[in-house]
């Protein structure tokens, strides 16, 4: 199943699968060559198919996110937000966050976080007048984020562009910015964002180590990197479940309601692919590399 | 368009198609807002204060003119489209005729 949790992958599963598949997994790390799905292609045409993957599935990403994940995505990103546990006055860095979801539920939480914040103020001004309290009501009222926020930054204009139409549609305009950049090369100045997040994103970029870097460098000094990734099924009953799924009914939706199966056999095929020992060995990145120990940030391993 | 990597060099002279200047008043960008026609989307004020080149990190200078953010020192401008700031090298175009300053060789 496809849980947020970070386990370990069995050597078993991995030799059960397609041999290509396990020749390209060892080109991830290697020279030019890496894997595209279950394809093996150069770091170029990797980011050009990427590319094209996301450009054709944008307008129908959400739908097909409903579809893929029966609804449950939507579940694992309020966790996600939830364990973020922003205060109002968080800025927060969301990358390959295209479509929003996750910049919009930042959005809502801080500022129910805000107005619980602005309800107990008024209930500790009972000596006030009823102007003073009005004018103070007022003021606050134009500040209902309390200063948070979010700049959703994707690589992709498609996916950027529904993510903006959504934002309109759904009337979020404060406190939301979106930005066309690249993870491995990102458009932000040092020690900025309190928190960097990046949901379902990581395993589409071809460079993770230079994204890391920059989630590193952008990042204030204890400020904390959150990641959801799909990982590996270690149950095999399951895994033959989940496989069959993946393989057999996501292209076919694909197809059906997007017009487009190749793209989802790429999306399916590259969740088998991403490695979670990957994701495991952030936490070695972020906590041991730094020369300066006031950046430590330790990882978080959220079993969900 | 192919986003094929540039190290820390852009083709002296190429216009890239389609992104360059001005490109942000494009009434065929087909952009979802209501606000209308040919004006330009500015960036969010508060962006201004995080952005930089993705290059060299260093600020830029936002041209109310062609709607575009500028890095003097590099000669580069990065447009804005739909208000979206395209932050990419392969989609900032020169602004000078000569190399980046990086080389600073005058003819």
């Amino acid at each position: 199943m496809a849980a947020a949790r970070l386990c370990r992958c069995r050597c078993r599963a991995l030799l059960s699968r397609p041999a290509g598949a396990v020749r390209a997994r060892r080109g991830l790390a290697a020279g030019p060559e890496m894997h595209f799905g279950f394809q093996t292609v150069t770091e170029e045409e990797r980011r050009e198919k990427i590319y094209q993957v996301f450009e054709n599935v944008a307008k129908k990403y959400d739908v097909m996110n409903d579809s893929m994940t029966l609804g449950i995505h939507r579940v694992w990103k309020d966790i996600l937000v939830h364990k973020m546990n922003p205060c109002p006055g968080t800025l927060l860095l969301d990358v390959a966050g295209g479509t929003g979801d996750i910049a919009f539920r930042f959005i809502n939480y801080v500022r129910s976080v805000r107005q619980r914040q602005l309800q107990r103020k008024l209930k500790h001004h009972q000596n006030l007048s009823w102007q003073q309290i009005f004018e103070s009501y007022q003021k606050d009222e134009f500040n209902s984020l309390g200063d948070s926020q979010v700049v959703v930054c994707d690589i992709n204009r498609e996916m950027l562009k529904v993510g903006k139409q959504k934002a309109e549609h759904l009337g979020y305009s404060e406190g939301l910015s979106w930005v066309l950049g690249n993870a491995e090369e990102l458009p932000f100045d040092d020690d900025k964002f309190d928190v960097y997040t990046i949901a379902f994103g990581i395993r589409n970029v071809t460079r993770i180590d230079l994204a890391l870097q920059e989630a590193y460098r952008v990042l204030k000094p204890g400020g904390r990197f959150l990641c959801l990734e799909f990982s590996h099924v270690s149950n095999p009953l399951l895994s033959r479940l989940y496989d069959l799924y993946s393989f057999q009914v996501i292209p076919v939706l694909g197809e059906v309601i997007a017009g487009d199966w190749r793209s989802y056999q790429y999306l399916v095929e590259s969740i088998r692919q991403f490695p979670p020992q990957v994701v495991n060995n952030y936490g070695t990145y972020f906590s041991g590399g730094a020369e300066g120990n006031d950046r430590r940030c330790r990882l978080f391993q959220s079993g969900l | 368009s192919a986003l094929s990597r540039h190290c820390h060099g852009l083709r002296e002279g190429q216009q890239q198609s389609g992104s360059g200047a001005g490109s942000g008043s494009d009434p065929g960008a087909g952009s979802g807002s209501g606000s209308g026609s040919a004006r330009p989307q500015p960036p969010e004020p508060s962006l201004l204060r995080f952005l930089v080149c993705p290059l060299s990190k260093r600020p830029l200078r936002y041209e109310e003119a062609t709607n575009e953010l500028i890095n003097e020192e590099l000669g580069i401008a990065y447009p804005i489209i739909d208000g979206i700031p395209n932050m990419v090298p392969e989609a900032a175009r020169m602004t000078r005729k000569e190399a980046p300053a990086e080389g600073s060789e005058r003819p």
